[in-house]
C-alpha cells in the first residue's frame, strides 16, 4: 500500500513486462476519446454477484478482512480480494488498462499514480462524480484532489492519507542532547543532525537514491507540486530551497543512502539513523518490524522551511477506484463506499493494519486522538491527525510518474554525482517540457 | 465413401512428384501443416512488432492515440538519459565483452588440456552460473556487494582495504556490474569456445610442432584461425545480451546511481511502464532493434571476412 512507494524491487514480471514493453501491448486502434462510463442508479442499481478486487499488503489484508461484513449485509454477494503484491501491481494494471481487458472490478491505486492514470486512460475509470460527490466534504482535501481530474470529475474515493512528521530515537537524541522541541525549521534540523553525528557517530536520515520521496514531500510542505497550473514547477525557488537543504545534509554526511525499503527498514531497526522524516504510516512499520524498540522513538511535526511555516506535507496514500472494465459496478460502488466512507471500519482498518484514514469523520474516534502505548504514551496519531489538516493540496498531473523519474535523477546527480541544484533542476525542467510538451512555469 | 464412387484414379508411383497431381490440393494440405505455426507467428511476433512500429510513430494525448510522425525519435536525440544509456552498453561493450571472452578463453584452453582431471567437474562449475535465475543471482549478488557487512567488502577489509560502496557509487556501480555480468556469462562462452577448440583436428597441432612451432606460435596460427567463427558466435551473443542488459542492473542498482548504470532496456522499461509512454518505449525499442542489427552486420563483415580469408589460406595451403 502507500507505505511501499520506494519499494519496487524485485520484479519477477520483469521479462514478461518487457516483452510487452518491446512490442507495444496490443494498443494501436483509437483515435476517439470514449467518456468514463457511469456507474447505474436507482432501479437498476442491483446489489449482487460477485466482485473481484485487485490490492496488496496490509491494504489487502484489511479488505480481506472487511469483505465478510459486507457480504452479510447483502446476501448473495461475493467479494473476491486478490492480493496482487506491490511489486507488479502497477506493471499489471497498466497492462490491462492499455489492452483494455484482464482488469477487475475495484482497483486500489495510490494518490499520484491515480493522476498519472486519470491522465493516461481517462475512460478507463467509472465516472463516480455523482455518486462520490456527495461525500467530498467529509474527505481530507489533499487526498480528495489526488482522485479528480482538472474538471472536477471523480474517478476514485480516497482511502488513506500520509500526513508526514519526523519519527526520532528519543534515546539518541538524549544522548546527543538535542530537544527535539527545539527543531523548528530545517536548518535547526541540520544542526541537530551536526551535533547529533559529532555526540554518537549516527546519521541523521536514511534516503533511497533509487526512490527518493523526500524532495517532493518538501515541496509539497511549500504548496507546490511538480506542476503549477498545468506547467512545470520543479525548479522555482521553493524547489531550489528544498534541494538546498537535502544538498547541505549530503555535504555534511547526514545522510545514510540505502537502496530499497528494506534497507531503509534495516538502517532504522540497527539504530544507523537518528531520524526518519516521511509519513504517518511507517508508524505501522515501526510496531511490526520493531516491537523491541517500544518506548524508543517519538514523533513531532516536519521542521518548517521559515519559522511559523507549514509543518506537514503527504507522503503515499490510496484511492479505490472501478475500472471501467467492471460488470458490476453498482455492487463495486457499495463495496467501496461500506470500507471507505464509513467512520468504524476506518478506525478498524488503522487499528489493525495501520492505515491512516482519509475519512475525517474517523479522526475524532478515541482509539485516533488518545495516547499510544508504543509511543511511550504520546498521543502520536493525534499529532498526525492535527497535522492532516494542514497538507497542501498539489497539483499531480498525468505527467506525474514523468517529471518523478526525471527528478529522482536529478536528486541522484545532485547528492551522488555532485552537481549545482540550480542546474539539475533547471536540466530536469528542460527533460520534462520535451517529454511532456508541457511549459516550463516562469 | 466418396472415394469408391469416384472415376478410377490412376494410381501415382512413389516417385512421381507431388506437383504433377491436384496441386490446389495439396496447398490446402500444406497450410494445414503450416498454418497453426504461421497463425502463432502472426499472432504472437509479427502484429506486436508492427504494432510497436506504428505506435513508435504515434503519441499519447490524454488517452487518444495520435499520429505524430518522427516526434518520438526527434525526442530521443535530445534525451540526455537515452545517451547515457548507450554511453554506459559502449562501456559495457568495450571493457566487459572482450574480457569475458579473453577470460573464456583462457579458461576453454585450460579445460581442453589433457592432463587436467575431472575435467567434467570443472565444465559443470563454469558452466552452472549461466543456468542459475537472472533475478536470484542478482539478488545474491546484490546481498555480497552490499556497503555494511557485505561480504566482499567483509573480505576486502581482512588485507585493511576500506569499505568499497559499490552500489552507490558511480564507478564502482559499473565496476560491480561489469564483474557481475563476467560471472555469470564467462563459463557459458568457455564451453561455447571449448566444443570449438574440440573440433580442431589433432593432425594440425601435429603439424604445427613438426614445422617447430612454439606454443603460442600455434596458438596464434593455428588455435585462433580455427576458433575465429565460434568467437564471433561469443562476441555477436554478447553483443546482443549486452545491449539488451536488464535484470542484473534493474536488481542491483535500478540503473543508478546517476543513471550510471542505465541500459536502453531498463530505460524503456522505465518509460513504458513507470512513465506510462508506450509510443516512446516502442520508439527506445526500435533504436535498439537498429543498433543490435548494425553492430551485427558490422561484426559478420569483420570476423566474417577474415574467417573467410582464413579458409582460403587454410584450403591454399592444402593444395599447396
Amino acid at each position: 500500500m502507500s507505505m511501499r512507494t520506494s519499494r519496487r524491487s524485485v520484479l519477477r514480471a520483469g521479462v514478461g513486462a518487457l516483452a510487452v514493453a518491446v512490442t507495444g501491448g496490443c494498443a494501436t486502434g483509437g483515435g476517439k476519446k470514449t467518456p468514463a462510463p457511469t456507474v447505474k442508479t436507482g432501479a437498476q442499481a442491483q446489489v449482487g454477484g460477485s466482485i473481484t478486487v485487485w490490492s496488496w499488503d496490509v491494504a489487502a489484508k484489511a479488505l480481506k478482512r472487511l469483505a465478510p461484513a459486507f457480504e452479510q449485509q447483502h446476501p448473495g454477494v461475493k467479494v473476491n480480494v486478490v492480493d496482487i503484491g506491490y511489486d507488479n501491481a502497477y506493471d499489471k494494471i497498466t497492462v490491462g488498462l492499455k489492452s483494455g481487458a484482464g482488469l477487475p472490478d475495484v482497483l486500489q491505486v495510490e494518490g499520484p499514480k491515480m493522476q498519472s492514470y486519470i491522465g493516461t486512460f481517462p475512460s478507463g475509470f467509472y465516472d463516480l462524480s455523482t455518486l462520490a460527490g456527495p461525500l467530498k466534504s467529509q474527505f481530507n482535501a489533499a487526498a480528495w484532489a489526488t482522485g479528480t481530474d482538472t474538471a472536477g470529475k471523480v474517478y476514485a474515493l480516497p482511502w488513506d492519507i500520509g500526513p508526514c512528521g519526523v519519527f526520532y530515537r528519543i534515546d539518541i537524541f538524549q544522548q546527543a542532547g538535542v530537544d527535539p522541541a527545539s527543531i523548528q525549521t530545517w536548518d535547526d534540523y541540520v544542526a541537530a543532525g551536526v551535533q547529533i553525528k559529532a555526540k554518537t557517530g549516527k546519521k541523521l536520515l536514511v534516503m533511497d537514491p533509487t526512490g527518493d520521496s523526500t524532495f517532493p514531500m518538501m515541496l509539497q510542505q511549500e504548496g507546490q507540486g511538480y506542476f503549477v497550473d498545468g506547467k512545470i514547477a520543479v525548479d522555482t525557488p521553493a524547489a531550489l530551497k528544498a534541494m538546498g537543504v537535502l544538498k547541505e545534509l549530503s555535504d555534511k554526511g547526514l545522510v545514510d543512502f540505502e537502496k530499497g525499503w528494506d534497507a531503509l527498514v534495516a538502517a532504522t531497526k540497527d539504530g544507523k539513523v537518528a531520524t526518519t522524516p516521511t509519513a504517518v504510516w511507517w508508524s505501522g512499520t515501526l510496531t511490526d518490524e520493531m516491537p523491541e524498540l517500544k518506548g524508543k522513538f517519538g514523533a513531532i511535526p516536519l521542521p518548517a522551511f521559515t519559522a511559523g511555516g507549514v509543518r506537514t506535507s503527504n507522503n503515499g496514500g490510496s484511492l479505490l477506484n472501478i475500472s471501467a472494465q467492471s460488470k458490476n459496478s453498482a455492487t463495486a460502488w457499495a463495496f467501496i463506499q461500506f470500507c471507505l466512507a464509513n467512520a468504524d471500519n476506518q478506525v478498524s482498518m488503522l487499528k489493525n493494519e495501520g492505515i491512516f484514514p482519509a475519512f475525517e469523520p474517523a479522526l475524532s474516534d478515541p482509539y485516533i486522538t488518545g495516547p499510544q502505548d508504543y509511543y511511550g504514551g504520546q498521543t502520536t496519531f493525534k499529532t498526525f491527525a492535527d497535522l492532516a489538516e494542514d497538507i497542501a493540496p498539489v497539483e499531480y498531473t498525468g505527467d506525474y510518474s514523468k517529471a518523478g523519474d526525471l527528478v529522482t535523477d536529478a536528486t541522484n546527480s545532485v547528492l551522488q554525482g555532485g552537481k549545482d541544484p540550480k542546474s539539475a533542476l533547471d536540466s530536469a525542467a528542460q527533460q520534462i517540457a520535451s517529454a511532456t510538451g508541457r511549459q516550463i512555469a516562469q | 465413401m466418396a472415394t469408391a464412387t469416384a472415376a478410377p484414379q490412376r494410381r501415382r508411383s512413389p516417385t512421381e512428384p507431388a506437383t504433377k497431381w491436384g496441386v490446389p490440393h495439396f496447398r490446402i494440405v500444406h497450410w494445414a501443416f503450416a498454418g497453426p505455426a504461421a497463425a502463432l507467428f502472426v499472432f504472437f511476433f509479427a502484429y506486436p512488432l508492427g504494432a510497436s512500429l506504428y505506435q513508435s510513430f504515434t503519441s499519447d494525448d490524454g488517452g487518444v492515440q495520435t499520429w505524430a510522425g518522427l516526434a518520438q525519435y526527434r525526442r530521443m536525440l535530445h534525451d540526455p538519459v537515452f545517451w547515457k544509456s548507450l554511453w554506459n552498453t559502449g562501456l559495457l561493450l568495450v571493457f566487459q565483452v572482450p574480457l569475458m571472452i579473453g577470460l573464456a578463453l583462457v579458461l576453454a584452453c585450460v579445460l581442453n588440456q589433457s592432463w587436467l582431471r575431472f575435467k567434467g567437474t570443472w565444465r559443470i562449475a563454469f558452466f552452472l552460473p549461466s543456468v542459475t535465475m537472472l533475478v536470484a543471482y542478482a539478488v545474491v549478488f546484490r546481498v555480497l556487494l552490499k556497503t555494511d557487512g557485505g561480504m566482499v567488502n567483509q573480505a576486502l577489509g581482512w588485507f585493511g582495504v576500506s569499505p568499497v560502496d559499490w552500489l552507490n557509487n558511480p564507478v564502482w556501480a559499473r565496476v560491480a556490474l561489469i564483474g557481475t555480468i563476467t560471472w555469470r556469462w564467462t563459463g557459458y562462452n568457455a564451453v561455447i569456445l571449448l566444443a570449438g577448440l574440440q573440433a580442431i583436428p589433432k593432425e594440425q597441432y601435429e603439424a604445427a610442432a613438426i614445422d617447430g612451432a612454439g606454443a603460442v606460435t600455434t596458438f596464434r596460427k593455428v588455435v585462433i584461425p580455427q576458433l575465429r567463427p565460434v568467437i564471433l558466435f561469443c562476441s555477436i551473443t554478447s553483443t546482443i545480451g549486452t545491449l539488451q542488459l536488464f535484470d542484473e542492473n534493474f536488481v542491483l542498482t535500478k540503473g543508478g546511481p546517476d543513471n550510471a548504470t542505465m541500459t536502453p532496456v531498463l530505460y524503456l522499461y522505465k518509460v513504458g511502464f513507470d512513465q506510462m509512454d508506450f509510443s516512446y518505449a516502442s520508439a527506445i525499442a526500435w533504436a535498439v532493434v537498429l543498433i543490435i542489427g548494425v553492430l551485427s552486420v558490422i561484426q559478420f563483415r569483420f570476423f566474417g571476412q577474415s574467417d573467410r580469408a582464413a579458409s582460403t589460406a587454410r584450403s591454399e595451403r592444402r593444395r599447396g
